[in-house]
C-alpha cells in the first residue's frame, strides 16, 4: 500500500557543511575498477568537496541536479508514461554510449513518485552495466521523516550534508522493500543505518536476484 | 591603466579581482582586455593576453596562453578555450581549460568542462559534467563556431565489465 505524501517543510537559513559517516562509499569505490577511466553520476547539485574527491581520479563527473527539475517542484500527474520518460531523460542529458560506474542517486527517490521513479529507472538502464554501483540515502522506514539536505562526498569515509533552502517537495517514503522492487535491475546489496533516522544503500546491477526477500523492512 | 576600465565592470567587487595566487581568481594586469558591461559581441574573440568578460559575449572565446575571467555581470553563450578560466558570471556553453578551471560560488554554469584541475566552490550553480584527468594536461581543443545551442553532453566512456560481488 504506497505511503500518503509527507507534508513538505520550508527552511531559510543556510548551514555549513557537515560530515555524515558513511560505511559503504569505500565498499563501492573497492569494488569497481578505479584505475580506468570513471564515469560518475551525480543526481543532486554540484558540491565543491564532491568535486574534489573525483579530482584525484581519472574521470568524467555528472551533475544532474534533478532536485530542480520541474517534475519533483511542481509534478503534473496528467503526464503519460511516456512524457515522464522524455523528460527524464531530457534532464539527464547522456549520450546514447555512455556507461555509468558510479551512481550517486542520494535520496532522490524520495521526491519521485512511483511513476517518475520507473521512468528514471527506464531512462538509466541502456547507461547501466554490471560494473555499476550506486548510492541511496532513504528513511530508515517509512514512518521516519526524511531530512532536507544536500549531499556530496567529503572522502571516501564520510558524505558531505548541508541543509538545503527553501521548500522541500512532497516526500515519497517507501520502505527498503517497495524501493528494492521499484529500482528494478539494481538490487540493494546491503544498508547501514546512519543518522537523523536514515540509512544508505549500496545498490548494484543485478537481474537475477529474489526480490521477494520478506526480510527487508 | 586598468583602473580606468574598472568602473565598467559592473558587478564585480574588487576583492575578487585581486588574487590570482590563492584560489586563482583574476588579478588584471597592464596587459589585461576588458569587455565591459555594457558591451556585447557576436562572433569569434581571440585574445593573446589576459581577458575580463564583464558584458555579453555569444560566439567562441579562445585565449590558448592566458587566463580568461568572467566577472559577476559577464554573460557568456560560447565555447570557453583558454590556460585558466575563472568564473563568477554567467556561461552557456563549453568551457575548456589547458591548465585550471575556477568555478567560483557566485557563478551560474551549464555545459561542459574539460580541464585537468577543476575547483568548484559551494555556492556555485552548475549543471552539465567535468571531465578531470589530474594526470595530463589537456589536449585536445573544442572546435570553434558560433554557439546555438548548448552541445549535449558527450561521453566517450567505455565501462570495463567487472563482476559485482551482489549477493
Amino acid at each position: 500500500m504506497p505511503q500518503p505524501p509527507i507534508q513538505p517543510k520550508t527552511t531559510s537559513l543556510q548551514q555549513a557543511p557537515k560530515l555524515l559517516p558513511s560505511a559503504l562509499l569505500a565498499e563501492l569505490l573497492e569494488r569497481i575498477d578505479t584505475d580506468k577511466r570513471l564515469v560518475v553520476l551525480d543526481m543532486g547539485h554540484a558540491m565543491a568537496s564532491t568535486v574534489r574527491f573525483f579530482g584525484e581520479y581519472r574521470c568524467q563527473l555528472n551533475f544532474i541536479d534533478l532536485y530542480a527539475e520541474q517534475f519533483i517542484l511542481t509534478p503534473d500527474p496528467e503526464l503519460t508514461h511516456s512524457q515522464r520518460v522524455a523528460a527524464m531523460r531530457e534532464a539527464l542529458n547522456l549520450a546514447p554510449s555512455a556507461k555509468i560506474d558510479i551512481c550517486l542517486f542520494w535520496d532522490i527517490f524520495n521526491y519521485l513518485d512511483d511513476a517518475h521513479t520507473k521512468a528514471l529507472i527506464e531512462v538509466l538502464e541502456p547507461h547501466i552495466s554490471t560494473a555499476t554501483g550506486a548510492l541511496v540515502i532513504n528513511p530508515r522506514d517509512s514512518r521516519h521523516y526524511l531530512p532536507f539536505y544536500r549531499y556530496g562526498i567529503a572522502d571516501q569515509d564520510n558524505f558531505m550534508q548541508v541543509e538545503s533552502t527553501g521548500t522541500q517537495p512532497t516526500i515519497f517514503a517507501r520502505s527498503q522493500r517497495d524501493l528494492n522492487n521499484l529500482v528494478d535491475y539494481f538490487a540493494i546489496d546491503r544498508g547501514r543505518l546512519i543518522s537523523e533516522g536514515r540509512a544508505e544503500y549500496l545498490l548494484f546491477e543485478n537481474r537475477n536476484i529474489d526480490k521477494t526477500d520478506r526480510s527487508m523492512i | 591603466m586598468f583602473s580606468k576600465y574598472k568602473k565598467f565592470i559592473s558587478g564585480s567587487d574588487d576583492s575578487s579581482l585581486k588574487s590570482d595566487n590563492k584560489a586563482g581568481i583574476f588579478e588584471p594586469s597592464l596587459q589585461s582586455a576588458v569587455i565591459g558591461a555594457g558591451v556585447t559581441i557576436e562572433g569569434q574573440v581571440i585574445s593573446h593576453e589576459d581577458m575580463v568578460i564583464a558584458g555579453e559575449v555569444r560566439g567562441a572565446v579562445i585565449a590558448k596562453n592566458h587566463h580568461i575571467h568572467i566577472a559577476t555581470s559577464g554573460i557568456v553563450k560560447a565555447d570557453i578555450t583558454a590556460k585558466i578560466i575563472s568564473v563568477e558570471g554567467t556561461v552557456t556553453g563549453n568551457v575548456t581549460g589547458l591548465e585550471r578551471v575556477i568555478i567560483t560560488a557566485t557563478s551560474n554554469v551549464q555545459g561542459n568542462i574539460e580541464c585537468p584541475r577543476v575547483t568548484l566552490e559551494d555556492g556555485a550553480k552548475f549543471k552539465g559534467s567535468i571531465e578531470m584527468n589530474p594526470g595530463e594536461p589537456t589536449q585536445s581543443i573544442l572546435p570553434i563556431f558560433p554557439v546555438t545551442s548548448v552541445k549535449k553532453r558527450s561521453s566517450s566512456a567505455r565501462s570495463d565489465q567487472i563482476g559485482a560481488k551482489a549477493s
